[in-house]
């Protein structure tokens, strides 16, 4: 079997799966025919996401800023599903508030969901996937720490944070597990309860998104896409630059095909 | 944990747990001697596949991977340099990493050496290269040069169609290439693991065919993350081994001790502990080999996998009085990456690493390289090194982890490094090719001959069977015993070699 059958085959978990991008990315997994764990800490969103397909859409209540709960979760999902081979790190909140009107304690709350969750999660499937070296990991990532906006601190932060381990991570394993792609993915600006009204249909994105889910090219690990188009490492003129004294062509970016 | 597993009553203490350690590990365990392996690296995840490499240099994140956490510090033609050098330490040692080369040396290389005596004969090893042959599932062709018996090798996988006309186009010119010797099983899914772990059942080293079916025994154990920091004696026994785990040190009292801790681990032990050298000479007579890497474009252009490594021959093994070594595939591509990695290797170890962007300077001769070499195929001549006293590990107290080397190119290695060049230029005459090497490049992946065996004992460190003259429990079976490193990869006499002492050892303690 080539790791793509394994993943294929294999037990898939959204995190944040209640509402949203989320919803959307477990459709479309489902759709695929695999079998999706719905993380999410609000039940009735979660049987709401598996109505579409309720033999391959299980849902898991499980707040993901917990690590034990998240731990004994994925535990239940191997028994129930089997061993995870694909995660999708798409929990995440956004508060908008002042930083003068954050409650205490509050910002670091935000950081155990939008970092900590996907710390979380990756720890808990990793396990599973190094058993035989085989995975594949997806990161919903934004371009929000780039230049903090307004009222957005806990946001950017944490989900800048959560870009850096994305490389922490890739520094980790990259080498030792090859097969364990791990990469970073922006959806865009969504019209979803976190986005804005006139973004793009989840839905839409999510055709992206899972399409970068299940591709595993090594290849991909330390990448980042952003909607459907990769972005590649470094200005054009450095690209430019770069192919000339090596005398090859400047590289091109890849391009998702929807699902 | 760790004090339960020193207490039991162990037949044999191993240190180290690559060719050798793990090879004899599997000897002794198979004829049912308990066997504790004290490994100073981790045993890791099975399903990890890191190639060795440089670019991870803090030690923990190296000692990790199975890496040798520090670098070597060399004295090389009087010049000092510190660089990493492509040594394992974890289970399975360097073998974990490396090609599976398992190729025999010839009859002369032990019987009629110019420059150094083997206490035991070519005939005395053949049997223990046959069960080293088998153990290690080696697949491969007889070389048409050899006039022993034919080895009983596995079927060679079906030839990549470009090695395949190469080897065509050898034979038309007077040469006598053949499949190289090699210890891939090549089973589903094969990642030819050239430099790297592998995950699977398939390249055979001193893990898989050395530690996994000792351990399969139920008469073995590692201690992994074990490092030995000390040997102590009394007389003729060495009467307690310290380990570091963890930042605690531990003691136990081994009935045998076993030292598989490659040519120069071994080495520096026994010379931090001053143990074994009566003699004076541990650490001494250190050898590499010469890396002589061409770049050999095949007349006609057939497409294929330019990075296998299928293809060996002996026709410069040596010429006349003069020795040399094999030529055979590289393994790597003439692309880009691997070029520049070489270039940076080079550069790292020359005079010109101080100098800034040198290192981002390698890119264009490399891309310069890489046009030019297209569908090269990169060969590599292993050039045999001679052992010298003054060449050798020393111990440095002012740096106790650190292992540390002095090194001079002998005049007499220089003159034959240009004969073999004059050699290859001459033996593939109509054929386009290229040096990649301007400067004479180490093998330091093929450390041996730091304790070698001999007859008498004021000549040698270790004794015919690989037991120190000077002590009576404790044996040395990685390459450090070797007297003359050959014109061949060593791993296959390091197993040989093991095999040959675990059975001695076993006989002996039966009478």
């Amino acid at each position: 079997m080539t790791a793509d059958h394994i993943i294929r085959n294999g037990a898939a978990i959204v995190t944040g799966a209640g509402s949203g991008l989320g919803r959307a990315l477990a459709h479309k997994l489902a759709n695929q025919g695999m079998h999706v764990a719905l993380l999410g800490r609000r039940e009735p969103s979660l049987i709401e996401t598996a109505r579409a397909t309720p033999e391959l859409l299980h849902p898991f209540v499980c707040d993901v800023a917990d690590a034990s709960a998240v731990t004994t979760t994925v535990a239940q999902i191997t028994t129930d599903l089997g061993a995870p081979r694909l995660l999708i790190n798409n929990a995440a909140i956004y508060p908008r508030r002042d930083i003068l009107d954050i409650p205490t304690d509050a910002f670091m709350d935000s950081i155990a969901i939008n970092l900590g969750g996907v710390v979380n999660a990756t720890q808990a499937v990793l396990p599973h996937m190094i058993k035989d070296g085989i995975g594949r990991i997806l990161n919903v990532a934004t371009f929000a720490d780039m230049s903090p906006l307004p009222m957005s601190s806990e946001y950017s932060v944490s989900k800048g944070a959560a870009r850096i381990f994305t490389r922490a991570l890739i520094a980790d394993i990259g080498d030792r597990f090859p097969d364990i792609v791990v990469g970073d993915w922006m959806p865009g600006m969504l019209a979803t309860q976190m986005g804005i009204e006139d973004g793009l249909a989840p839905d839409a994105a999510a055709g992206w998104g899972a399409a970068l889910a299940l591709m595993h090219d090594p290849a991909l690990t330390g990448t980042t896409f952003e909607m459907d188009r990769e972005i590649l490492q470094g200005s054009g003129l450095k690209r430019k630059l770069k192919a000339l004294l090596t005398l090859s062509r400047p590289q091109k970016p890849r391009i998702i095909t929807p699902i | 944990m760790t004090t339960d597993y020193l207490n039991q009553d162990w037949d044999a203490v191993i240190i180290g747990t690559g060719m050798g350690g793990g090879t004899i590990g599997r000897v002794l365990a198979t004829g049912g001697w308990r066997v504790l392996f004290i490994e100073k690296g981790p045993s890791g995840h099975r399903s990890e596949r890191q190639a060795l490499h440089s670019h991870v240099f803090t030690p923990d994140a190296r000692a990790l991977r199975g890496f040798w956490p520090t670098p070597l510090r060399a004295k090389i033609d009087n010049r000092e340099s510190e660089f990493f050098a492509p040594i394992g330490a974890g289970v399975g040692g360097s073998s974990a990493f490396y090609a599976a080369t398992l190729e025999r040396p010839e009859r002369h290389d032990m019987d009629d050496h110019p420059h150094a005596e083997w206490p035991i004969s070519f005939d005395t090893m053949q049997p223990w290269y046959d069960e080293a042959e088998k153990m290690f599932h080696v697949c491969g062709a007889p070389d048409p040069l050899s006039a022993e018996p034919m080895p009983e090798l596995l079927p060679p996988p079906a030839l990549d169609p470009s090695d395949d006309a190469l080897m065509g186009e050898m034979r038309a010119i007077g040469l006598h290439p053949y499949r190289l010797h090699s210890a891939i099983r090549y089973v589903e899914n094969c990642h030819d693991c050239l430099g790297s772990k592998c995950p699977k059942p398939c390249k055979m080293d001193g893990r898989s065919a050395g530690v996994e079916p000792a351990l399969a025994t139920g008469n073995a154990f590692v201690l992994d993350d074990a490092e030995v920091v000390d040997l102590k004696r009394d007389g003729r026994t060495i009467t307690e081994i310290t380990l570091c785990r963890s930042g605690v040190e531990y003691r136990l009292s081994p009935k045998r001790v076993i030292l598989a801790g490659g040519a120069l681990g071994s080495a520096h032990i026994l010379l931090k502990s001053d143990i074994a050298n009566s003699s004076g000479l541990v650490g001494r007579n250190l050898m590499f080999h010469l890396n002589e890497m061409f770049a050999l474009w095949p007349k006609k252009k057939v497409l294929g996998d330019a990075t296998s490594k299928a293809i060996s021959l002996r026709d410069l093994y040596h010429q006349d009085a003069t020795r040399f070594g094999t030529v055979q595939s590289m393994g790597i591509g003439a692309g880009y990456g691997e070029i520049l990695h070489y270039l940076r290797l080079m550069l790292t170890r020359s005079a010109l690493s101080r100098v800034p962007l040198i290192m981002d300077l390698a890119r264009i001769p490399a891309a310069v390289a890489v046009k030019m070499l297209g569908s090269a195929k990169v060969l590599v001549g292993l050039l045999e090194d001679y052992g010298y006293p003054e060449n050798r590990v020393i111990f440095d107290p002012a740096r106790p982890e650190q292992l540390s080397i002095e090194y001079v190119l002998a005049p007499e290695l220089k003159a034959r490094r240009r004969a073999f060049r004059k050699a290859i230029r001459r033996a593939f005459r109509g054929h386009r090719k290229m040096f990649l090497s301007m400067q004479p490049e180490l093998n330091f992946g093929h450390p041996c001959g730091t304790l070698r065996f001999g007859t008498e004992a004021e000549t040698s460190v270790l004794d015919p069977n690989c037991k120190a003259h000077d002590h009576d429990n404790l044996w040395v079976v990685d390459s450090s015993f070797m007297p003359t490193s050959f014109g061949v990869n060593p791993s296959l006499t390091i197993a040989a070699n093991a095999i040959r002492v675990g059975h001695h050892l076993l006989k002996e303690a039966r009478s």
